[in-house]
């Protein structure tokens, strides 16, 4: 304890250098901490934003095969529901989805153009995700004489690259299920913001009219997709309703893709490549679509642990040369507790216990400088229009910091800091009283 | 009274019997007249190939030029198109292989599956454009009727697709009556809006069979944007086997 008390006591009587060393600590830390803080909700907001826009956690696609003919629809979903309803998932949603390529012509502009396909008097969420520039949700639900809802929402990018406006009519074309040709009538109802990165991904139609123009029944559809209630609880959800269902279905087999092949694109390709026939089901969840994104978070948290450790061997360097200072400025001090019958070990531990405390105090000062930037950050509403919309909650930026992605860089920090300190320590440790007070 | 009825009875036999009964002949004759114009442009008893230059031209856009040289075995169902032109998508190219169309990339190195179906390098033209015509696996005749197109007396025939994967459901097509060839073509959605006219004012003749060398397509959904297609070195030289193989358009490409 004494130790303790003597190592912060001399840490306090430089107190310049002290700030100086410590606040290069705290720096690195800081920013080491924002880039973890950043990278930690990076998949949480993508997947809150993604799950938003493809309608669902775990999702299931019905293919039926005949020959090389392959038509992707769930024509009785039956079997799916009573499966998850048997398996008690947690289910806050079930969403049903058709989509089409389209290619949207308007007064001589062509551009292709997902469009999903969705039931909108079901779908509030989408409301909610969806954030408007112009126009509004009202007349998606607006039948004209022939009992369809033409209502499109496009986004901005899309509707300006078209140079279409609310309420204008715009010509798409696309394929049946079968392959063959179809075009069909939209009236522009919104425009919403692009969702960032990964904006004009798609635009939304009313559901039943998409299955009219793609050729599917009234109840058929594409895409079921189910919102579990805990987005960190997919996997857990998801394999004991893809075993049950291997059973009682025909299922496409997961984990088939080649190395370095996302389990998404794996599955797609197994459609076209097996030599198989009649109705298959295709099972995965938005962590196989996110995969790639975890890949960039993982990154982020390597290149952090990277930056932290260049930037902690140029603060290494300033600490070694520090202590060697502090130990030529202690000579007599050194040479009067070792004739005093202090020993060896006990110089040492002094000297490690002062570069511990710096070390401690610049990482707190860090996580809190850290802490502080995250929180003023948070409040700025960085607009729905941002380029990086899709990484953030609600357009404002969020931070999430697991604690022990913080217990490492503490203990590197740390770890560095007494490696920096333990061989000017050792000589002063090892100067002898006689040399050290004649100094 | 009397007289009146037997008036209606001939007037209900006349549409009801009869009528139908013509009604049928002309569909006959005009499957016979689809049998004749599938049989006059294809190569059943040998190979066929050209070079085809197509130039689209899109409202607010350059004019693009794709070039790509065709290879056809109609008995077998083969075709090979190898793009020429452009220079960054020279090499890319399109198989046949019985029912299924593979699309290879020389970049990725990797084949794709693609589809008859599919657009021929974002022009209005699709690979089955190049390919052997199949009116008669693909098209039943509804109706036909004789009119004239220009300078030529011509049938108009009512097609309707029998099967659901045929990408138009509804073609109209202008005959030629003197040599059952096709001068015009419209092609109708599902929904029966027109998507595109087709317009063939040549062909060179081979033996008896005939090769459009020009063909005008024109998109009726898009004002302005057209595709015209036009046949250069046309041959009917054999071609080696090696030609459909996936190992040819991998070996040419590189």
């Amino acid at each position: 304890m004494q130790y303790i008390l003597i190592a912060l006591r001399n840490l306090s009587r430089q107190r310049r250098r002290t700030f100086m060393l410590g606040g290069a600590i705290a720096f690195g830390i800081m920013v080491v901490t924002l880039i973890n803080g950043f990278a930690g909700s990076f998949v949480d907001n993508v997947g809150e934003n993604f799950s938003q826009l493809l309608a669902g956690h775990i999702f299931v696609e019905g293919v039926e095969k005949t020959g090389t003919r392959e038509v992707r629809v769930i024509r009785d979903d039956d079997v799916l529901t009573h499966t998850l309803e048997e398996q008690q998932i947690p289910t806050r949603f079930i969403s049903r989805r058709s989509n089409f390529d389209a290619e949207i012509v308007f007064q001589g502009n062509t551009i292709r153009q997902n469009i999903v396909g969705a039931d909108w008097t079901r779908e509030e969420f989408l409301r909610e995700r969806l954030n408007l520039v112009e126009g509004s949700f009202d007349e998606l639900t607006t039948e004209n004489e022939l009992g369809q809802r033409q209502g499109l929402i496009l986004s901005k990018g899309i509707a300006d690259r078209l140079r279409a406006q609310v309420g204008d009519t715009l010509t798409l074309r696309m394929r049946t299920v079968n392959g063959q040709q179809n075009i069909g009538d939209f009236r522009l109802v919104a425009i919403s913001y692009d969702p960032g990165l990964f904006g004009s991904l798609s635009g939304y139609a009313d559901l039943a009219y998409v299955n009219q123009l793609i050729g599917l029944q009234p109840g058929e559809y594409q895409t079921l997709g189910i919102f579990v209630d805990s987005i960190s609880q997919i996997d857990t959800y998801f394999e004991p309703y893809y075993q049950t269902l291997e059973n009682r279905v025909q299922v496409f087999p997961r984990n088939q893709g080649e190395e370095g092949q996302n389990q998404v694109e794996a599955l797609f390709r197994a459609a076209e490549e097996d030599n198989w026939e009649g109705v298959r089901y295709r099972l995965y969840t938005l962590n196989d679509v996110l995969e790639q994104v975890q890949q960039i978070v993982d990154l982020l948290n390597n290149a952090s642990l990277i930056i932290l450790l260049v930037l902690f061997f140029i603060i290494m360097v300033g600490i070694t040369n520090t202590f060697r200072m502090i130990m030529i400025e202690r000579v007599k001090e050194i040479g009067t507790v070792r004739a005093l019958g202090m020993q060896r070990h006990d110089v040492m531990v002094l000297f490690l216990l002062e570069a511990f405390f710096l070390a401690l105090g610049g990482a707190l000062l860090g996580l809190a400088l850290a802490g502080i930037t995250m929180f003023i950050l948070g409040l700025i509403n960085l607009g729905l229009d941002s380029a990086i919309y899709i990484l953030l909650k609600n357009g404002y930026l969020t931070f999430l910091l697991s604690p022990w992605q913080v217990l490492l860089n503490f203990s590197v920090v740390i770890g560095l800091t007494l490696a920096a300190a333990y061989v000017p320590s050792r000589k002063a440790a090892y100067l002898s009283p006689v040399d050290a007070l004649r100094a | 009274m009397v007289h009146f009825r037997n008036l209606l009875l001939v007037f209900l036999l006349g549409f009801g019997v009869i009528f139908p009964l013509v009604s049928q002949t002309s569909t006959d004759r005009g499957q016979a007249i689809l049998t004749e114009v599938d049989r006059l442009s294809n190569f059943e008893d040998r190979d066929f190939s050209a070079v085809y230059t197509i130039v689209s031209d899109r409202p607010g856009e350059d004019q693009s030029v794709t070039q790509a040289r065709l290879f056809r075995r109609d008995r077998n169902d083969q075709f090979v198109i190898l793009i020429l032109q452009p220079q960054v998508q020279r090499g890319q190219g399109y198989l046949q292989i019985d029912d299924t169309v593979w699309f290879y990339d020389p970049e990725s190195r990797r084949f794709e599956r693609s589809s008859l179906r599919d657009d021929i390098q974002n022009s209005d033209a699709q690979n089955n454009d190049l390919n052997r015509s199949s009116y008669t696996d693909d098209y039943t005749v509804e109706s036909m009727t004789e009119g004239q197109l220009g300078a030529f007396p011509v049938y108009l025939m009512d097609l309707a697709a029998n099967r659901s994967d045929v990408s138009y459901d509804r073609v109209k097509l202008w005959v030629r009556k003197d040599i059952n060839l096709v001068l015009k073509e419209e092609n109708y959605s599902v929904n029966g809006r027109l998507l595109r006219t087709i317009l063939l004012p040549r062909y060179v003749a081979f033996g008896d069979r005939y090769l459009p060398t020009q063909v005008l397509i024109v998109d009726e959904v898009n004002t302005g944007q057209r595709t015209q297609l036009t046949v250069a070195n046309p041959s009917i030289d054999a071609i080696p086997d090696v030609v459909f193989t996936r190992q040819y358009l991998e070996r040419v490409s590189n």
